[in-house]
């Protein structure tokens, strides 16, 4: 046997895996939605063919268009408190800090914790009834009436606090690791030029993190755009709709949650929706990566 | 020479595996006609070869799953046909799961089956008819709860009744009499003073006259606006039954009173955001005045949230006080199937009988894991041994409502955008029109393809919805 053909055996066996994996839950379900987003499909029964209807109802779906709108707010509300956020945190922790090590363990640890825990910790913080934030606002007498948190004026508010919690400790590792490949000779010599903290933060640390804040923005970015779990457990979209971000929507669609008399599956317009939802989250990724090429080059 | 066939063997495996993964499409879109192999042909009298006939139950109830048990094994050492029967008590998600073991030939042979679930499971073809089984005895006792897009599909019946779900206004006595009221009200208006009276008497202590669980509005509104709706003489979904067409009049109607309670002041802050359990337990603390809810609460407070509050169960409230309809008992008509892939229908329909013997219906309702709906048990029958099972007991006032289409319409539903008018106002005539407008668009879309039906019936008189 040639030597070619062993290796195309050894190869196909390492490979096999990950391409098995990938076909029958990547691309497979990639194919079955751009397929199925031409089709009214329940989910039983023959699905019929529709042509482009699911996209002419998409066009004229107020309750999407919100949801996208809702999902800038979220998205935009998420990442300019996060990102800052945790950048400062990492640069606090890089310093020589006492029990540094246990503050990052402390910071990571909402990564780990399940999302639905969260989301009933928080539940019980913000509700307006007996959450302990009104409970310390009104003993603090800061407030005389508990505020609603997570009724219709302040429910976004309180669901992008609740994401940036979870997502700080997160980012704040991946910032962490940029730091630490940083040459520490560059500070040095800095500081016997005379430069202070505050210069050696702007003309060292920001621009020899950039290449990895590029990356971490864009990871943020999508991850933020994408977000909807704690909110579907926290508010579930509501109230009347004001959290409803675009993923949720596209949720609810293929996987029902309200109970009572049944609501059909909408696979076929539900695939169209994903099929919307991606390109958005793509054009928006595309369009940061091309504005921040220079991050790449910064030095 | 051995690397090179792993090598060919492995493509082979990736081939199949995609030309599986296409495949499965079809057996999903053809439901259980694809597995039309077992019907029939596998039925074997396996009694007589010694061998046990194995049967599969499963259901999603877990209040009852200790009286079930002991009731399976009296059924597996007693019955003469040597059947043994397993049961599956399912805890989420089992409507997937049956989905999931119908696509995948291991469906079980008997299924609990719900009226959220029943009409699912006989599109998809998962179900057997019974009609053959039914003896004159089982049709004289059940015969008046046959329901068309209930239990009988097509002139088919799939499934018997055993209990349903009554709705009543849950009002706790102790906070009513703290405002000086003496009885639930009986009229919206009233309902709507008395929240504002509990509030007023009791807000410095958090305590409120009214709630519900509006995180999920559809799931606030199916148990509290329906029951409203019913007792009024209006169907409680929206559905004119009358003229076969959705209208959202009446629904307007009782949205004002509600509306006026959120500006009093009279519900729990926060109820936006509250789903039924924390709502519960509020409750139970003696938080809450009053809400609606289904038969369910006697059993919740007595093991999930037990309380000292004294509480009760009375008729929902009507539109003007006066009762021109009945309340609908909801959750009913549906309890136990036969698959249509099983091989051994006949032992599941002899399980099934047994189950459904008089005796095992009335303990089933004296025990309170439901309410019992067949009249025959419910003659029989004694209270149940819940405390406030009393207020939601079936009486008079109770009675099975033909179905109202289910039909999904674009945008939001009714209940999303009636919530929407409650929080933030707007234009209640104008939302009526367009609900109408969508809903019977969807319905006319809907009975154009055969999924749905909606015969108008000028002669329906709610005082006697089943038109006896």
């Amino acid at each position: 046997m040639s030597f070619k053909w062993k290796r195309l055996g050894e190869n196909s066996l390492f490979l096999a895996p990950s391409i098995i994996l990938t076909t029958a839950l990547g691309i497979y379900p990639l194919f079955w939605m751009l397929r199925y987003m031409f089709y009214e499909y329940a989910g039983y029964g023959q699905p019929l063919f529709v042509g482009l209807d699911n996209f002419h109802r998409l066009m004229r779906d107020a309750l999407f268009w919100e949801s996208v709108g809702n999902t800038f707010i979220y998205a935009g509300g998420k990442l300019l408190l996060t990102l800052p956020l945790s950048l400062l945190l990492a640069v606090i922790l890089n310093g020589k800090l006492r029990g540094g090590n246990l503050l990052r363990g402390i910071y990571f640890m909402p990564t780990i914790i399940s999302t639905a825990v969260i989301s009933v910790v928080f539940y019980t913080i913000f509700n307006s009834y007996n959450g302990m934030v009104n409970t310390v606002l009104m003993k603090l007498h800061l407030v005389s009436q508990p505020i609603d948190w997570l009724g219709p004026k302040h429910a976004m508010l309180t669901v992008i606090l609740v994401a940036v919690w979870g997502a700080v400790g997160n980012y704040m590792l991946l910032f962490l690791a940029g730091l630490q490949s940083i040459p520490q000779d560059l500070y040095e010599s800095a500081a016997i030029d005379g430069a202070n903290a505050g210069r050696r933060f702007w003309n060292i640390t920001l621009p020899m993190l950039a290449p990895v804040a590029q990356l971490v923005i864009m990871l943020a970015i999508i991850a933020s755009l994408k977000g909807y779990e704690s909110i579907m457990l926290i508010t579930e979209g509501g109230p009347i709709g004001k959290t409803e971000v675009m993923y949720l929507y596209l949720y609810k669609l293929l996987f029902p949650v309200s109970t009572g008399s049944p609501v059909e599956q909408q696979l076929g317009y539900g695939s169209a929706v994903g099929f919307a939802t991606a390109v958005i989250v793509g054009a928006i990724t595309g369009l940061y990566f091309l504005l921040s090429r220079k991050m790449n080059k910064m030095y | 020479m051995r690397k090179k066939w792993l090598g060919l063997g492995l493509s082979l495996v990736l081939a199949v595996g995609i030309a599986g993964c296409g495949g499965n499409d079809n057996n999903n879109a053809n439901g259980g006609s694809t597995n039309g192999k077992s019907e029939g042909s596998t039925e074997t009298p396996t009694a007589e070869t010694g061998q046990p006939v194995q049967l599969k139950y499963w259901t999603d109830d877990r209040h009852d799953q200790e009286y079930i048990k002991e009731l399976i094994n009296k059924f597996n050492e007693t019955n003469e046909d040597n059947i043994q029967v397993e049961l599956t008590v399912m805890s989420e998600n089992y409507t997937q799961s049956v989905d999931i073991a119908f696509s995948s030939n291991q469906a079980p042979d008997v299924l609990r089956l719900k009226s959220a679930n029943t009409s699912g499971f006989v599109k998809k073809g998962y179900l057997a008819p019974i009609d053959e089984y039914l003896t004159d005895d089982m049709n004289t006792k059940f015969g008046s709860l046959l329901i068309d897009e209930v239990n009988r599909f097509d002139g088919k019946v799939y499934t018997l009744a055993n209990t349903g779900l009554t709705l009543r206004l849950v009002y706790n006595k102790d906070l009513f009499a703290k405002a000086g009221i003496e009885n639930p009200p009986v009229s919206l208006q009233e309902m709507v003073d008395d929240a504002k009276k509990i509030t007023e008497v009791g807000k410095a202590e958090g305590i409120y006259g009214f709630a519900l669980n509006f995180k999920n509005p559809k799931q606030a509104f199916d148990r509290s606006i329906r029951e409203i709706l019913s007792l009024s003489g209006h169907q409680g979904l929206g559905f004119d039954l009358k003229t076969g067409q959705f209208d959202f009049e009446p629904y307007a109607q009782v949205i004002e009173y509600f509306k006026q309670m959120y500006a009093d002041g009279s519900i729990l802050p926060g109820a936006e955001a509250l789903d039924i359990d924390p709502l519960r337990a509020q409750f139970a603390a003696g938080k809450i005045g009053m809400y609606l809810s289904f038969s369910t609460e006697p059993g919740v407070y007595m093991d999930q949230f037990p309380t000292e509050i004294n509480w009760g169960g009375a008729l929902a409230p009507t539109l003007d006080g006066q009762i021109k309809g009945t309340s609908e008992i909801v959750s009913a008509g549906t309890w136990l199937g036969i698959s249509a892939q099983s091989a051994n229908k006949e032992a599941a329909w002899k399980f099934i009988q047994y189950m459904y013997g008089d005796e095992i219906l009335k303990t089933y309702h004296e025990k309170g894991f439901g309410i019992a709906i067949v009249p025959s048990i419910v003659e029989q029958a004694k209270e149940p041994e819940i405390g406030g099972m009393e207020g939601f007991l079936v009486g008079e006032h109770d009675s099975l409502w033909p179905v109202s289409p289910n039909i999904t319409p674009e945008g939001s539903n009714y209940a999303d955008a009636f919530f929407k008018y409650i929080l933030e106002g707007g234009d209640t005539k104008a939302i009526t029109e367009d609900l109408n407008t969508r809903y019977n668009a969807a319905l006319s879309t809907a009975v154009e393809k055969g999924e749905a039906t909606a015969t108008p019936n000028p002669a329906f008189d709610p005082t006697k919805p089943q038109g006896e």
